[in-house]
């Protein structure tokens, strides 16, 4: 289970003081369950997954976690830029604890970086970057996945090859996405929310959140 | 299970072991940014000590008297330049770690701490081997002799290398917190060279100075690493009760600064 209790967060604007991004978000995700996170640019939803991931700490409220949780997959942290794909991968084997030859190999089976990862990482596109982010979080089993935006950055393949393992493989994982492309999270998600004015509402059901979200942007 | 993974870990032990295993993580990490991989690599960690120790004492030996107080020279920038290089590197290391570092607390096992924690001990290991070596190397050539009492030697590294990590603590915390800080780092830590004690012994000083330099943990550390080296002839004064109580304290201040900074940290 993964519980949001109260989660406020102030960003401070230098000469002007504390500004809100979100106020008293509460929400519960079960094991299994899949929340897609709506929301206009600068809503507030990437600093929403990266509370939920530990990345930023919350200014009240607290995060209860009782899953293993993901860190955020999103187009940057998570890795050292000077550092080569390879290198990122061996200290993430590290310190996840895992086997380096079958995660290499998974890896490159499936971010199909071929050569590139022995390159720096700060040489890689965005789509590349994701793509070695979401084979080594795939490649740990998390029971719930923190996804930022980044599956919508791949080609085609890509994305099918991450609907493959997401909804077939890994289908009793639990997932929170953040995105503003609706088809997504309509295909993916079983409960849905929007962010709006600081606050999280949560809907029904993803295609209740989605017209919520198109009522915005009208 | 040992893994990473889980949530919380189970128990005292599985906390320690995934700790370790970050900060083993971390300098693997730190090694292969730092120094590449290519040409000799990882070996440049004890390189850079040594060529700045050996360096300093070729130039003492050559250009100063061959006894200062009665003591040799060569012992003397030895037994001093080792480890203010151990407490200088740790300083430089830990400035700004946390703005270098930011992307790795993405994964919620890694914490500050770690972070300070294996750079420090790189630093540690390094001038550790480099002083071996170029100790070593001084003894065989005949300009210096074997320490009398490694005892005492062993003890004076064990606190000073505490003394370093208490102070990167610190400094790492400080300089994320505040700008000003971060600018008068270079310059404060030029200024209290003298209060390191790695270029005199406290008893060269007129009784009534004395006491302003045994404030210093750092110097009470050398005193005790030359007690080892020379024994009684040099004349060592130290109060280890005092050195303990000190770097005990900045230890814990250092400890309260790091788990304070989290706040602080703005991860890329």
């Amino acid at each position: 289970m993964l519980r949001c209790i109260d989660i406020c967060k102030d960003y401070h604007i230098p000469g002007k003081g504390p500004r809100r991004v979100l106020d008293r978000v509460n929400f519960q995700l079960e094991r299994g369950q899949k929340l897609g996170v709506l929301g206009r640019n600068g809503a507030g939803k990437s600093t929403l997954i990266r509370i939920l991931g530990g990345v930023d700490l919350a200014t009240s409220g607290r995060v209860e976690r009782t899953m293993s949780i993901s860190w955020p997959l999103a187009f940057t942290g998570a890795f050292q830029g000077s550092l080569s794909g390879l290198d990122n991968l061996r200290f993430i084997c590290r310190i996840y604890n895992l086997d380096y030859t079958n995660t290499r190999a998974f890896v490159d089976d499936f971010a199909e970086l071929g050569k590139q990862l022995g390159e720096p990482v700060k040489t890689y596109s965005s789509g590349m970057r994701a793509r070695l982010a979401f084979a080594l979080s795939i490649s740990i089993n998390f029971d719930c996945y923190l996804i930022d935006e980044v599956v919508m950055v791949g080609d085609a393949r890509f994305t099918q090859r991450c609907q493959d393992e997401l909804f077939v493989q890994k289908k009793d994982r639990a997932l929170v996405i953040v995105s503003h492309s609706m088809d997504f999270i309509r295909d993916v998600c079983d409960r849905g929310g929007v962010i709006h004015d600081r606050k999280l509402h949560l809907c029904g059901d993803v295609s209740e959140a989605i017209n919520e979200y198109e009522a915005l942007n009208r | 299970m040992s893994s990473g993974l889980s949530y919380r870990p189970t128990t005292l032990r599985h906390a320690f072991l995934l700790q370790m295993r970050v900060i083993w993580a971390l300098m693997m990490r730190e090694i292969h940014t730092r120094f590449g991989r290519e040409n000799i690599g990882f070996l440049w960690v004890i390189g850079e000590p040594i060529l700045f120790c050996s360096g300093v004492a070729i130039m003492w030996t050559a250009i100063r008297p061959p006894h200062e107080h009665g003591l040799p020279i060569t012992a003397i920038v030895i037994t001093g330049y080792v480890p203010l290089t151990m407490w200088r590197h740790s300083i430089q290391r830990s400035v700004k770690a946390y703005e270098a570092n930011g992307s790795l607390l993405f994964h919620r096992q890694v914490t500050p701490l770690d972070i300070i924690v294996a750079r420090w001990a790189l630093e540690v290991l390094g001038t550790l081997m480099a002083g071996l070596l170029v100790g070593s190397g001084a003894i065989l050539g005949g300009y210096m002799k074997p320490p009398l009492h490694w005892g005492i030697l062993y003890a004076g590294l064990g606190f000073h290398a505490m003394f370093c990590l208490a102070t990167a603590l610190i400094f790492a915390a400080l300089t994320e917190m505040s700008e000003t800080v971060e600018k008068i780092v270079g310059i404060a830590t030029y200024l209290s060279l003298p209060f390191s004690g790695a270029f005199s012994m406290v008893a060269w000083l007129p009784q009534k100075d004395r006491w302003a330099m045994l404030c210093a943990p750092s110097v009470e550390n050398m005193e005790m690493i030359r007690e080892g080296q020379f024994g009684s002839t040099a004349h060592p004064i130290y109060d280890i009760n005092y050195d303990f109580w000190a770097t005990l304290t900045l230890l814990l201040i250092g400890i309260y600064l790091t788990l304070r900074v989290r706040r602080h940290i703005v991860v890329q």
